[in-house]
């Protein structure tokens, strides 16, 4: 059933009972990439390469979190309670891409987040622009609207540091393993939640078309930047050229391997320093 | 500021609705027009744009003037 010729929900109760589950799971999972990716970027406010990209940073940074009050905002429909999921979680409760557990390396590997991770989120999230679940439909524009300029950001450092022989080194080591997680972030092809939701309409796409969307929006850029992690089809559509390895997907938590948050990444993505303040 | 190599300057120009004059608003420094785009809206948030766009200043046209237009760094405009 496409989103368009179904009823939409208005209300989460409005949600069928086998839907809710798997619709608050993948909002709170977009809910804690985004407030991690928020960290990251956060984390470059000073010492980025240039002033102009440290302002970057800072804006994507509101711009991250922003979304994520956001989405935890939303959960409260849901019978969840946002000031616990943003302030009282343990790591391995934290639904987030293996790739926020530790900062990036260098500025290169934040390059990889935000060209190729911040990228995945918005083909997820752009997905529910239809959504039968319809609070979601004018929140997703917005964010959309954001989010084109952090798209901009990673697709210019990425061609500014692809210039030289020693850039395109490191972007490539930065980038490869991004790369394979970014593409098992949208999910095993025989199932998972977002087959689920694409089959109930909540969103308009499964891992495979998600997989899709995403090549064909990061493949030109890094071919043309002389990477060579993706390559185009006949009919012009892109594939990934690395395979992929599923040995250690772990559906549940949508990542790959049992590691988590590091305890600095927990304690300042929970605001543990202002636990005193958190009365209420 | 330290400018790396390879940076250009590009003039930023913006409206805030539709029936105004693009206005110069600004300049930046930056590799390429995509790193331009991104820095430009940016860096000019205070207002809510109807349209940005931005320039290369190598584009601009010399008219009265024998030197390049535009002769201040954006160090020195800043």
């Amino acid at each position: 059933m496409s989103p368009s010729d179904a009823p939409g929900f208005r209300t989460a109760d409005d949600v069928p009972v086998e839907l809710r589950e798997d619709l608050a799971g993948l909002l709170l999972s977009l809910a804690d990439n985004k407030r991690l990716l928020g960290m990251r970027y956060s984390e470059w406010l000073l010492g980025a390469p240039t002033l102009e990209a440290g302002i970057a940073c800072s804006a994507m940074a509101q711009d991250e979190w922003g979304h994520s009050r956001i989405l935890y905002a939303m959960l409260k429909d849901f019978g969840e309670d946002p000031g616990q999921l943003e302030h009282e979680r343990e790591a391995a409760e934290y639904l987030n891409s293996e790739l926020l557990d530790d900062p990036p390396a260098d500025w290169t590997g934040l390059v990889a987040l935000n060209f190729l991770l911040d990228a995945a989120l918005s083909v997820q999230i752009e997905s529910l622009k239809d959504s039968r679940f319809e609070p979601l439909h004018y929140k997703v524009r917005k964010v959309l609207e954001e989010e084109r300029f952090h798209f901009e950001h990673g697709r210019g450092w990425l061609e500014r540091l692809a210039q030289t022989e020693a850039g395109r080194e490191a972007l490539l080591a930065a980038l490869t393993p991004a790369w394979a997680s970014c593409l098992r972030w949208f999910g095993s092809p025989e199932g998972g939640l977002v087959v689920r939701l694409e089959d109930g309409g909540i969103s308009d796409a499964g891992p495979d078309g998600l997989r899709a969307r995403w090549l064909d929006r990061v493949g030109p850029i890094v071919r043309q930047a002389g990477l060579g992690l993706a390559e185009r089809n006949a009919d012009g559509t892109w594939e990934s050229a690395v395979a992929l390895d599923w040995s250690a997907w772990d559906v549940s938590r949508r990542r790959s391997g049992e590691g988590g948050l590091n305890a600095e990444t927990l304690a300042g993505v929970r605001g543990d320093k202002n636990r005193t303040m958190l009365m209420d | 500021m330290g400018h790396l190599s390879g940076e250009h300057l590009y003039e930023i120009f913006a409206r805030q609705k539709r029936e105004d004059r693009l206005e110069h608003i600004g300049t930046i420094s930056a590799p390429n027009a995509a790193l331009a785009r991104a820095y430009a809206w940016q860096t000019y948030d205070e207002q809510k744009w109807f349209e940005m766009v931005v320039a290369p200043r190598e584009a601009f046209e010399a008219v009265n003037r024998d030197e390049e237009p535009f002769t201040l760094s954006p160090a020195e405009v800043r």
